[in-house]
């Protein structure tokens, strides 16, 4: 049992802990945007059905999406290394934190995969003829025409995906990163204020999410200011 | 000029297009008439190939493709010779009217900007949208939409545009102000093949016309020879229906 319940403790805390948002916030930025890459090329290959790899994309969708993320976390941590070292790779000596992007990169880039997909395809065919009948080839309609389309009908999901992923990154100090959740912990270990050092670390978390949520929807409505996309079917 | 040799299609076994053969000059205003089903639109797509003919041979401009080895390479050359109007506009509904017809003459035609835009705007002025640049297709009318649709294919310069039914989604009372875009660049020498179902529209803009059934071209022939002296049963009592149940048949169009 931890010390009687200090609510005061909790404004101590609090500056103690945010200081290591920064760590949060750059395993979210580099797996989301690691993440993006991945989802749209896995979506690509998943559309244009390319024999083998895509065979093998549903398979690392359907394991990231089955699996708990915290194990995941785990296997790369430990799996990682042990099958670099049969190449002669020695990476048991990396930073922590890496791994932890590696991890949440792959996650992100399963479930964005998906919501890509499911966006390119809502794109109205007749958008892709009208490319080629101004004489584009494949590529360029599909990333002049077809994607931007597809990314502002994927956006809401996609920002809940992030802040999902927001989440997630709390998981890493099971792994040794120093993020505000690990600080936390080693809070934790200092004063034995378990439930203020875990009331902090919720305010922070939800303040970031609603920050978040806000510029989300700022952005989403920037950019349906003038438009409707054109998802309707061409008879 | 075009040249179509025994053009034939099938979708899942059915033949939809039975071996067209076809020529079409530089500058000839060229109409097809037919019942809903005969064929017209895959004749249409068959000529830039946004559908791949079975059998047969595809020319337009000197970009000649035999349909059974097109490769990718011949198929994009051919496409780059010809514009298409589209029965649903399908402007991009991303970019603004000034992108829409700028994208072409950027990305195929390697303009600069700056040029693209110069000529964009005097396309938009010519068909009358000289205040919409800045607009999204979403906020503009069908009429208005598919001027835009006009517009983008003038701007690629291109051997032929094809018209797919271009007033056939329009409320009644939009078409006039697309048709009279239409007769207005007919008149500037313009090689354009129209599929519609306007039969005023078709006896004064075309210098040939010719009716379609059941995917083979029935009957061609001057408007004057098609309207008032068609030779073909098939074609007398097609125009027979169109102008006796023109009311109906065209909400039929419109809701296919
Ligand atoms: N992509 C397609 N798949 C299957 N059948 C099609 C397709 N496109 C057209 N068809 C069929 O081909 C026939 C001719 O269609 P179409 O060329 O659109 O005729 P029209 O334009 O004269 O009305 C119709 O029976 C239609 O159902
Ligand atoms: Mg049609």
């Amino acid at each position: 049992m931890g010390k009687a319940f200090d609510p005061s403790l909790i404004v101590d805390f609090i500056p103690t802990l945010i200081y290591y948002l920064g760590v949060t916030l750059q395993i979210l930025a580099a797996s989301v945007l690691l993440g993006m890459v991945i989802g749209i090329a896995a979506a690509i290959l998943r559309l244009f059905r390319i024999p083998v790899l895509n065979q093998l994309v549903i398979l690392y969708i359907s394991f990231i999406r089955g699996t708990p993320i915290l194990i995941q976390l785990f296997l790369v941590f430990y799996g990682l290394p042990a099958i670099l070292l049969f190449i002669n790779i020695d990476i048991s000596r990396m930073d922590a934190l890496y791994f932890v992007i590696i991890t949440y990169a792959l996650s992100n880039g399963a479930h964005f995969a998906e919501i890509f997909r499911g966006a390119i395809k809502a794109v109205d065919y007749g958008q892709t003829e009208a490319a080629y009948s101004v004489g584009m080839n494949n590529s360029q309609s599909f990333f002049r025409i077809v994607l931007p389309q597809a990314i502002r009908i994927a956006f809401p999901n996609i920002a809940n995906s992030i802040i999902g992923s927001l989440k997630d990154t709390s998981l890493a100090f099971t792994i040794g990163v120093m993020d505000m959740m690990g600080r936390g912990e080693t809070l934790i270990a200092a004063t034995a204020h378990a439930l203020e050092v875990y009331l902090s670390l919720a305010v922070i978390y939800y303040a970031v999410v609603l920050v978040f949520e806000k510029i989300f929807r700022l952005y989403e409505n920037r950019i349906n200011r003038h438009q409707t996309v054109d998802v309707s079917v061409t008879g | 000029m075009i040249y179509l040799k025994d053009i034939q299609k099938s979708f899942n076994q059915q033949p939809v297009l039975k071996g067209i053969n076809l020529k079409i000059g530089k500058g000839e205003v060229v109409t097809i008439l037919g019942p809903s089903g005969s064929g017209k639109t895959t004749l249409l797509r068959c000529l830039n190939f946004l559908e791949k003919p079975d059998e047969g041979i595809v020319q337009v401009g000197d970009i000649q493709v035999k349909s059974k080895k097109a490769t990718k390479r011949e198929i994009l050359s051919l496409r780059r010779q010809s514009a298409m109007v589209f029965q649903h506009y399908n402007l991009f509904a991303h970019k603004t009217v000034l992108e829409n017809v700028m994208e072409g003459l950027i990305v195929t035609k390697k303009y600069k900007k700056a040029e693209a835009k110069r000529e964009s705007e005097l396309l938009l002025e010519k068909v009358g949208l000289g205040d919409k640049h800045n607009y999204f297709p979403s906020q503009l009318s069908g009429g208005q939409q598919q001027r835009v649709g006009i517009a983008r294919a003038l701007a690629l310069n291109p051997e032929v545009i094809l018209f797919d039914e271009p007033t056939s989604a329009l409320d009644p009372e939009l078409v006039g102000e697309v048709l009279s875009v239409i007769k207005a660049i007919a008149q500037e020498g313009i090689t354009m093949v129209i599929v519609t179902h306007e039969m005023s529209f078709a006896k004064e803009v075309s210098d040939r016309v010719l009716f379609m059934d059941g995917g083979v071209i029935v009957e061609e022939g001057s408007p004057l020879e098609i309207f008032n002296a068609p030779k073909e049963e098939r074609t007398r009592q097609f125009l027979n229906r169109i102008s006796r149940d023109f009311s109906v048949s065209f909400l039929e169009e419109r809701a296919n």
